[in-house]
């Protein structure tokens, strides 16, 4: 259950960064966002499992998030050719889908962070140290 | 129910429930006439239909906001509801005009309708979702006005809370812009300036307000988080809403005869109408994973957590889907503003009524906190079934708008209106296939009323901080 509003774990605060950033790269800053969490990523591989685990799960998230939305849309215009109405019924549909279910997932992985919990990110998200407060 | 005015509530849900369940009849025949053209016709006309879907929608809402607000209020205000006689009298009126309303849509022509009720002496009739005549009209501006009284007297008489402030705010604008619905200017584009002063500024307004005034209240009671934090998202989230959503307004005039600047402004600032919508859903799970109790009415938290997501997928990420003026230029009127509308109405407006009727019915016919397991679980089934069904609707029109937008108006060789509505038959056929699911889940949350009545309610557990 729920820690106390007052009670910070270790890592809270980059733990939050993480999934702001997971999140400014799909909504705001896409690339640069992406960037700064690599190299936060990078630099704090000795932070506390709440903070590790949460850079962990957003950067791999972010990895999927460009393979689903960049990749799989470039292979549907691709398959279906650049002229075809189907095709863009397909690539619009399936992108807005897949980019709003990223959201989501990065919407609840912020709720996570802000409450000092782990979580992982459903089908994309790594497995979760055993040390992870949840 | 801490309050015995409060009862008046009960009324206007059980009318609202009817009425919902009139409104998704009158869709799915809409959606059936969609592909089998004259399917009821004559005797129920596509653009009667379309009418009666539209209003029930609207009158189901205001009578859901109203009894949300008596039921609310007096809990927050701490005192009984001032006139509660008035509360029900304006009931049995407006059900009435309603009723009288939809049967004259239903049994007269439009034009005979307008003659019948002397819209000569005030035209106001013949716009979209304002059809109602005017005699009705004037007949909600009395029942908004009493209604206000009541509330405001209760509030002013006595606790001021931020929620039923916010509240408050909410349903005066709501009366307030509906004035507009008597300005009825020749000009066709001043027409259509003002007439969005009622539709937008409702829904991407004043009634945001009321949503997220109801999801606080909803949240306080079931998380037992405290109040002040609760109050200061709502603060934020209010304010949000009305600096993106007001002059937002803008994303309605791009191609309408106003100046090109709205084509700037509408689109900056219709492109930060997520954002309050993004808050929302990231408020209520934070306050839902915060929790220090676990309220037994489960079904009102599911309902207050997916009016969050949807609402913030219908009218955050559907909106801005076509609110780019360059965007808009290929997709405005097209089945995409269908899909947005459909999820976005269903998200933020739908739900956040069946999440107050969640949370209150108990109350209200005598239970202490919560429904039974059984009727809980019934009603869950059908939060998935009208939920799920609901995010189905919007894909279909969502491809049907694509394939509209392409073939109709970006191809090189591009083809008629109708042609076009023939070659996308298949999503409106899988439409009114979701449609039916959402029906029987919409059966199945009615039922759900009255499962297990007899059986006891699950006891409340109280978190331990970790």
């Amino acid at each position: 259950m729920p820690s106390s509003m007052n009670d910070e774990r270790p890592g809270t605060r980059l733990a939050i960064l993480a999934e702001g950033l997971y999140l400014a790269n799909l909504l705001l800053i896409p690339g640069i966002a992406f960037l700064v969490l690599l190299a936060l990523w990078r630099r704090h591989r000795d932070a506390p499992p709440l903070a590790r685990s949460h850079l962990q799960q957003t950067l791999s998230a972010s990895l999927w998030a460009g393979m689903l939305l960049i990749v799989a849309n470039a292979m549907i215009l691709l398959l279906g050719g650049y002229h075809g109405p189907y095709t863009w019924a397909i690539a619009i549909t399936y992108f807005t889908m897949a980019h709003s279910t990223l959201i989501l997932f990065g919407m609840i992985g912020l709720v996570r962070a802000l409450a000092g919990q782990c979580w992982r990110y459903p089908l994309i998200g790594r497995p979760l140290p055993p040390d992870c407060p949840q | 129910m801490k309050y015995q005015s409060q009862s008046v509530a009960k009324l206007y849900f059980i009318a609202a429930i009817g009425l919902f369940v009139g409104q998704i009849l009158f869709g799915l025949v809409m959606g059936l006439q969609y592909v089998v053209g004259d399917f009821l016709f004559p005797e129920i006309p596509f653009n009667v239909a379309r009418m009666v879907h539209t209003n029930l929608l609207i009158v189901w809402l205001l009578f859901g906001f109203m009894g949300s607000a008596y039921y609310l209020v007096p809990e927050e205000a701490e005192r009984e509801l001032v006139a509660p006689w008035l509360a029900k009298l304006m009931f049995w009126i407006f059900l009435a005009a309603g009723a009288a309303t939809i049967v004259g849509y239903l049994l007269l022509s439009y034009s005979d309708l307008a003659k019948l009720t002397q819209d000569d002496l005030l035209p106001t009739m013949g716009r979209e979702f304002l059809e109602q005549p005017t005699i009705t009209k004037l007949g909600i501006v009395v029942v908004a006005l009493a209604f206000l009284f009541s509330i405001g007297m209760t509030i002013l008489k006595g606790r001021k809370t931020v929620v039923n402030l916010v509240l408050l705010i909410g349903l005066t604008g709501l009366a307030v812009f509906f004035l507009f619905s008597f300005y009825n200017p020749e000009n066709l584009v001043l027409d259509k300036y003002y007439w969005w002063w009622v539709v937008h500024l409702w829904v991407e307004g004043v009634w945001e307000l009321i949503l997220g005034s109801i999801l606080a209240f909803i949240l306080i009671k079931t998380t037992g988080v405290d109040r002040e934090v609760i109050e200061k998202w709502l603060y934020v989230i209010i304010a949000m809403t009305l600096i993106t959503g007001l002059i937002g307004t803008g994303h309605h005039y791009y191609w309408i005869g106003t100046p090109a600047f709205w084509q700037w402004w509408g689109s900056i600032f219709s492109a930060m109408e997520p954002i309050p919508f993004f808050m929302m859903t990231i408020f209520a799970f934070n306050m839902v994973n915060r929790r220090r109790r676990n309220h037994p009415n489960k079904a009102a938290v599911l309902w207050a957590l997916g009016t969050a997501v949807m609402a913030f997928l219908g009218a955050g990420v559907w909106g801005f889907l076509h609110t780019l003026a360059p965007v808009n230029y290929y997709t405005h009127g097209t089945q995409i503003t269908a899909a947005h509308g459909h999820m976005a109405f269903y998200g933020a407006y739908v739900m956040i009524v069946l999440a107050m009727i969640s949370y209150a019915m108990p109350m209200l016919r005598g239970r202490r906190a919560a429904n039974s397991p059984r009727s809980q679980v019934l009603e869950m089934w059908s939060f998935w079934l009208m939920t799920v069904s609901m995010v189905f609707i919007t894909l279909f029109l969502t491809g049907a708008g694509i394939l509209q937008t392409y073939l109709q108006r970006y191809s090189d060789q591009p083809l008629d209106f109708m042609t076009v509505q023939d070659k996308i038959s298949l999503f409106y056929w899988l439409r009114e296939l979701a449609g039916a699911v959402f029906l029987i889940g919409l059966v199945i949350y009615v039922v759900s009323f009255f499962a297990g009545t007899d059986e006891p309610e699950v006891a409340e557990k109280v978190e331990v901080d970790a």
